[in-house]
């Protein structure tokens, strides 16, 4: 391929690689603002992919299997929720075992359904594109920048919004004005967890096709470090999803050209790691209650 | 003691309990394989040991930042680098590799840690890229530079190995020894302090930061230290690092199930070590997938990350004698 046309290429691609990135982040966003950090956005990014792979493979649905990604990630959301918000579990904690449990279900359930330990036949059933000039667009990746730009209006611009806010600033403070710190944090947990569980589905019937064991590859921790590096703002959290997206489509279109396949894939990891070390002490600070049960 | 293995002993009951309705939904037999797993699982020594040692490092390696108030999730990429180094400084070094292992692996948890303490890089999202990027040097290294001439699918042999009792004798070794660093030294003391509480630490003219790089090094010598007797016990590593993923990751639930405690991860990763033997006994005779092994691991760490859920299940179940 052409110089040009390849980095045009990846470039374009970038806008498919960067969707599941900003779906998560923006679900993690909202919660981390009600003082919950989710680190088992990994395990609902890994779970949602098998559901929608699921789905999709049985009734050839396409919309059915996305439908079945985002329920499945906000049912793991609210289990989630119901023991950090509820039973004020150590956030980590409960995060890490849900991705644990996740990988060891996923594998499971690959065996059960289709007798294999690495991946799942391919799913025929396919996304809607959007045309746009010469090329097209997936029209998931669309609705996540228009999910994004919503996400902001209804935190920066809306009453809910603000008690929202407030739970994760000073639970105690919102509570003595009558707000429901707790149900605001489940609600915004397992929102969380469906639009993680959205980007899990596109993660496998856009961009991979399939389902394989341990296919999310710590791209949702690559989303918990971009609600950092976006000062939990959803619309700065488009530019890091891009620029996480743009290394991850770089890694693998590069890999077809030169023959260094295993060390270019380490090019997302790296990059984040290189972000987070530029911009680790920035003067955007947290949310003051973050991780702290209520 | 006793409240914390009723509480886990309750914790792996409910987990038990949910396995064996996934099970039943998948349509495996349930009883006979979980039957199968404890009843299988414990039945060769040798094996248990060399199954359970790597985890005992994994688990100190989780366990040492975790008392310092740091989440050490990079186990994995310590034991991987720690399983590479060792594998090509055992060609020349022998037993001499151990140490490349353990010293590699704790630069790495330093690394982490300065990361941490003064970049104000969050050491979860440090640890998880390391841990990838480490995947794929390992298996580029392996593929490129130390593969075996007669199977190209793995690495050439290790240059030294143990043998699984002495590999249980060091794990049990390093645990005893990290339990008196904990609890019987100042630096021990430190490193609890700033863990549980960071304002009493600042107070009392403790240096977090010292803490923070000192408590990863030394998790990271652990890891790196996994990652050697695990790759000395299989003898290489294999293209697709089948042996080696997975036991960092598991060490989180050993150091957890085992309560955070340096001689009760002994214990939890003896009895994981015959749960995941027993897992492969359950596939080979029933067709039951051995992940349940992480599923139910899983599970158990979830209940016992609410202290106030087991209570409720402790009333609600009227096992708690109070």
């Amino acid at each position: 391929m052409v110089e040009a046309e390849l980095w045009a290429f990846i470039a374009v691609s970038s806008v498919a690689y960067m969707t599941p990135i900003l779906l998560v982040t923006i679900g993690e966003i909202i919660a981390e603002r009600s003082g919950v950090v989710n680190i088992g956005v990994e395990g609902i990014l890994l779970a949602s992919a098998f559901a929608a792979v699921a789905a999709a493979f049985f009734s050839g649905s396409a919309a059915l299997g996305v439908a079945s990604g985002a329920l499945a990630g906000a049912l793991i959301g609210a289990l989630f929720g119901l023991f950090a918000v509820y039973l004020r579990a150590d956030q980590i904690i409960a995060g890490l075992a849900i991705n644990l449990s996740s990988y060891g279900f996923t594998v499971l359930g690959l065996i059960a359904l289709w007798g294999h330990h690495g991946a799942s036949p391919r799913v025929e059933a396919e996304l809607p594109y959007f045309s746009l000039g010469q090329g097209s667009v997936p029209l998931l990746s669309l609705l996540a920048l228009l999910i994004a730009a919503v996400a902001w209006l209804l935190l920066f611009r809306t009453r809910a919004g603000l008690a929202l806010r407030a739970c994760g600033e000073e639970p105690s403070a919102a509570y003595a004005m009558g707000v429901n710190v707790r149900l605001y944090r489940m609600a915004a947990v397992v929102l969380g967890g469906a639009l993680a569980g959205l980007g899990g589905s596109f993660l496998a019937l856009e961009l991979a096709g399939s389902f394989t064991r341990g296919m999310s590859a710590g791209m949702g921790f690559i989303a918990l470090a971009n609600v950092a590096f976006s000062g939990w703002n959803p619309l700065p959290a488009i530019l890091g999803a891009y620029v996480f997206g743009f290394l991850s489509a770089a890694a693998d279109a590069l890999q077809q050209e030169v023959g260094y396949a295993y060390l270019l894939k380490t090019l997302p990891y790296l990059g984040t790691l290189a972000a987070a070390a530029l911009l680790g002490r920035r003067s955007i600070r947290p949310p003051q209650r973050l991780g702290v049960p209520f | 003691m006793i409240a914390a293995l009723s509480e886990v002993a309750l914790a792996l009951a409910a987990a038990l309990a949910f396995s064996s309705l996934l099970l039943l939904a998948l349509g495996y037999d349930a009883a006979s394989s979980l039957l199968t797993m404890f009843s299988y699982g414990f039945g060769n020594p040798e094996y248990l040991a060399a199954v359970a040692a790597p985890l005992v490092l994994s688990a100190l390696a989780f366990l040492i930042p975790f008392k310092a108030g740091m989440f050490n999730i990079g186990g994995e990429g310590q034991a991987y680098l720690g399983a590479l180094l060792f594998l090509y400084a055992s060609q020349g070094l022998g037993a001499l590799g151990i140490a490349a292992g353990a010293l590699a692996g704790a630069l790495l948890g330093g690394l982490v840690g300065a990361l941490r303490a003064f970049l104000g890089v969050n050491e979860v999202i440090a640890s998880i890229m390391i841990n990838w990027t480490l995947f794929y040097v390992t298996l580029f290294s392996v593929s490129k530079y130390l593969t075996h001439p007669e199977y190209p699918h793995r690495s050439i042999d290790v240059g030294f190995s143990l043998g699984a009792p002495y590999s249980l004798l060091l794990a049990a070794l390093a645990a005893l020894a990290a339990y008196a660093l904990l609890y019987r030294t100042l630096l021990g003391y430190e490193i609890r302090v700033v863990g549980s509480s960071p304002r009493a630490a600042a107070y009392a003219g403790i240096d977090a930061r010292r803490a923070a790089v000192i408590s990863m090094a030394i998790g990271g010598l652990f890891g790196g230290l996994a990652g050697t007797l695990k790759v000395m016990y299989v003898g290489h590593i294999d293209a697709t690092m089948s042996a080696l993923f997975g036991v960092g990751f598991l060490g989180i639930g050993v150091a957890l199930i085992g309560r955070a405690n340096p001689l009760g991860s002994v214990a939890s990763a003896l009895l994981l070590a015959g749960m995941i033997i027993g897992g492969h006994w359950m596939e080979l005779r029933l067709g039951t997938p051995p992940e349940l092994t992480d599923v139910i691991v899983g599970t158990t760490v979830l209940v016992l990350s609410a202290p106030y859920a087991l209570k409720l299940l402790l009333k609600g179940g009227g096992l708690g004698g109070g």
